[in-house]
């Protein structure tokens, strides 16, 4: 473990720091506190639907429904509070509430009938994203209280809140899969779900939490994605899954199971909202940056597996 | 006898209040909550009711008159006929200007989370100005209210935000111009009482709600047979639109009499969907989209009238703005701006510039186009 550990997240942190140093290079507006925290903004929800991801890739699975989760959860809340007439604060648990149990249906689905993680969720992007645009009626949901928008644009000692929550459960995700029998229990499923079911590993169980996990912290992101942008939109979060499975895949996660680390994920989602961030400040147009991002990731996954072939070797 | 006639009476009135009841309750899927504003059915103008300038202001701006300024240009999505047409104005009224470094960079889908961002980093670069058209006029206010705290100046054109997030707004047609122009050119095609279905891009995207909340209201008074029967959403994608249209046509066979395209992608679309279909003339095909887009149906006669502004000028008027706002020549409370070739623009709505009248392409002017 360790040994990988100084394969795939060592070449990613050297990858970063060098991504830092030529983007500061060229942009003096990059490196400055206040970009980097507005970065930090941004890349929130992404973040955190990243952490859950990362569960479910290492248990050799795949989540293709939380952009549709987001955009769900996203109208349920506005539906909820202004339609349903729940206070605010309801309106917000209830949604993620049922994120939680969009997810759990994904799990039900994966475990009790055996359906692949790939096409279960296929279908249930297309399913929850459809409920999303049936129940809103195609209007959005606007005029939210201004106490709201803490959540999404305001910020707490300096630093944005929904920074702070992310930073949160990014520690709480690290020690879950790194040190706790939950995570072992994710590795060993992920590495051989046979094999882990005949070691008395509930493999069920674990999947099942996992993907209501990721479906929750989908309905957390979507709260606070609804308080940045002051609206509520049936197409939110349309695209979520990809972003967030690069992310996942560039901090070496592998896509087949049984390894990954939060870690890795941390620096695969710094990494890309880096080189978003500092190829457009850079004078890189967006067709540009699509790209390059394109590259990295490709280049990154080429060296980590040739190295690890040596070392294997 | 008189009570015959109180009772036929009575039955009519009846018939007549539930009729309205229903046309009242009865609103077109995919237009807004908005109140709206149809025009006379023949050609009087509206009067331009007065209203103070509700636009916001940047703080700290520093002082910009005659000097170079560099601007960014961050429409719903780039790489499509339309937007290209509007950066080319811009570029263009840039050139004339002379003292304006403009480039335009966007996402390559019309997504607004995207958008925000991209906004968000040129904020951080430190541009002088921003053009942009909105994919969500609320979504978009918080991030230009930033740069407007910044002191940056703030022009929208195309599709508008909140007005407190921005200084001026390019309005390119009114909402209700275009709502009149396209249903009386639907109902000389289709005829008073044929049935039509709308093709847009969302529900929810501004413009396109506003147009068909101001159609459904101008049917409504000027064409009252007329018979809406579906609206669909299809993205501003150009497979799905062409799919979306041929549903249409299957779904309601020799019913449908006209297609709506609400979009530069769709109303092409739709015309390809009815010719494959080989409907040409049976099923008329009306519609906002670039005049190169739609040549070869209103060649081919598929297609007699495409509605549309002039997307060069329109961009071209944006940045002429943009710079008379920076130079402090467009303050609040002014009634016209002047914007190069195009003349004097009146303000309207308090803090809009309106562009002019929409325009239709016909098998007659349209070679004289290209965009």
């Amino acid at each position: 473990m360790s040994r990988y550990l100084l394969r795939h997240e060592a070449i990613l942190a050297a990858l970063l720091v060098l991504a830092l140093i030529v983007l500061a290079l060229q942009s003096d507006r990059f490196f400055t506190i206040d970009n980097l925290l507005n970065q930090g903004r941004l890349m929130a929800e992404v973040g955190l639907v990243a952490l859950a991801m990362t569960f479910v890739i290492v248990s050799a699975g795949i989540d293709l429904s939380v952009g549709s989760i987001l955009g769900l959860v996203a109208i349920l809340l506005g539906v909820f509070w202004q339609k349903v007439g729940l206070p605010l604060p309801i309106a917000m648990a209830l949604g993620v509430v049922v994120g939680a149990l969009a997810g759990l249906f994904n799990g039900i689905i994966i475990t009790r009938f055996r359906v692949p993680p790939l096409i279960a969720t296929l279908a249930t992007l297309a399913l929850y994203r459809g409920l999303a645009e049936g129940i809103s009626q195609a209007r959005s949901v606007r005029g939210y209280p201004d106490w709201f928008f803490v959540l999404g644009q305001g910020e707490m000692l300096g630093v944005p809140t929904q920074l702070w929550i992310f930073l949160a459960c990014a520690v709480v995700a690290a020690i879950v899969l790194g040190m706790s029998t939950f995570g072992r229990a994710t590795y060993a499923t992920g590495a051989n779900a046979v094999a882990a079911r005949f070691s008395g590993i509930p493999v069920d169980r674990t999947i099942l939490l996992i993907y209501t996990a990721s479906g929750l912290i989908s309905g957390l992101a979507a709260v606070i994605f609804v308080s940045r942008v002051s609206t509520t939109r049936s197409d939110m979060g349309t695209g979520l899954e990809l972003d967030v499975i690069t992310a996942v895949v560039l901090g070496g996660t592998s896509i087949f199971g049984g390894r990954g680390t939060i870690i890795g994920t941390l620096l695969g989602l710094v990494l890309m909202q880096a080189l978003k961030n500092g190829l457009a400040l850079a004078g890189v147009k967006g067709d540009g940056t699509i790209v390059v991002i394109g590259v990295i990731l490709i280049a990154t996954i080429i060296i980590s597996n040739l190295v690890r072939r040596d070392v294997d070797g | 006898m008189m009570k015959r006639t109180i009772r036929a009476g009575l039955i009519t009135a009846v018939a007549f209040s539930v009729m309205t009841g229903i046309a009242w309750a009865e609103t077109w899927t995919g237009g807004d909550d908005l109140p709206t504003n149809p025009l006379a059915c023949d050609n009087t103008p509206a009067a331009a009711a007065a209203k103070p300038y509700d636009g916001g202001q940047p703080t700290n701006a520093p002082d910009r008159k005659g000097k170079k300024i560099t601007v960014v240009d961050i429409p719903k999505l780039i790489g499509i006929g339309y937007f290209n047409a509007t950066s080319k104005g811009i570029a263009d009224a840039a050139k004339e200007l002379g003292n304006v470094d403009v480039k335009t960079d966007g996402p390559t889908k019309a997504n607004i989370d995207e958008q925000i961002t991209f906004i968000d980093n040129y904020i951080t670069s430190g541009v002088d100005g921003i053009l942009f058209a909105a994919n969500d006029p609320v979504a978009i206010a918080p991030v230009l209210k930033k740069a407007l705290s910044k002191g940056i100046n703030v022009v929208g054109y195309d599709a508008n935000s909140t007005p407190d997030a921005r200084q001026w707004f390019v309005n390119q047609a009114q909402f209700n111009g275009i709502a009149k122009a396209l249903i009386d050119n639907m109902a000389k095609e289709i005829g008073e009482d044929g049935a039509f279905a709308i093709v847009t891009s969302t529900f929810t995207t501004p413009n396109q709600a506003r147009w068909i909340a101001e159609m459904s209201a101008y049917a409504g008074k000027c064409h009252p047979k007329m018979k809406w029967l579906e609206t669909v959403e299809a993205q501003e994608d150009n497979v799905l639109s062409f799919n979306q249209a041929t549903t249409l046509i299957n779904k309601y066979g020799d019913e449908l009499k006209g297609l709506f395209g609400m979009t530069s992608v769709a109303t092409p679309a739709s015309a390809e969907a009815v010719t494959q279909a080989g409907k040409c003339g049976s099923i008329a095909v009306v519609g906002l989209a670039t005049p190169n887009a739609m040549k070869p149906y209103v060649d081919k006669g598929c297609v007699k009238s495409v509605v549309l502004w002039n997307p060069v000028d329109l961009g071209y008027a944006a940045m002429y703005v943009l710079r008379a706002v920076a130079d402090g020549d467009l303050k609040p409370g002014a009634t016209s701006v002047k914007a190069g070739k195009l003349g004097e623009l009146q303000v309207i709505n308090g803090s809009e510039i309106l562009l002019g009248a929409p325009y239709v392409f016909t098998k007659d002017n349209i070679g004289g186009f290209d965009f």
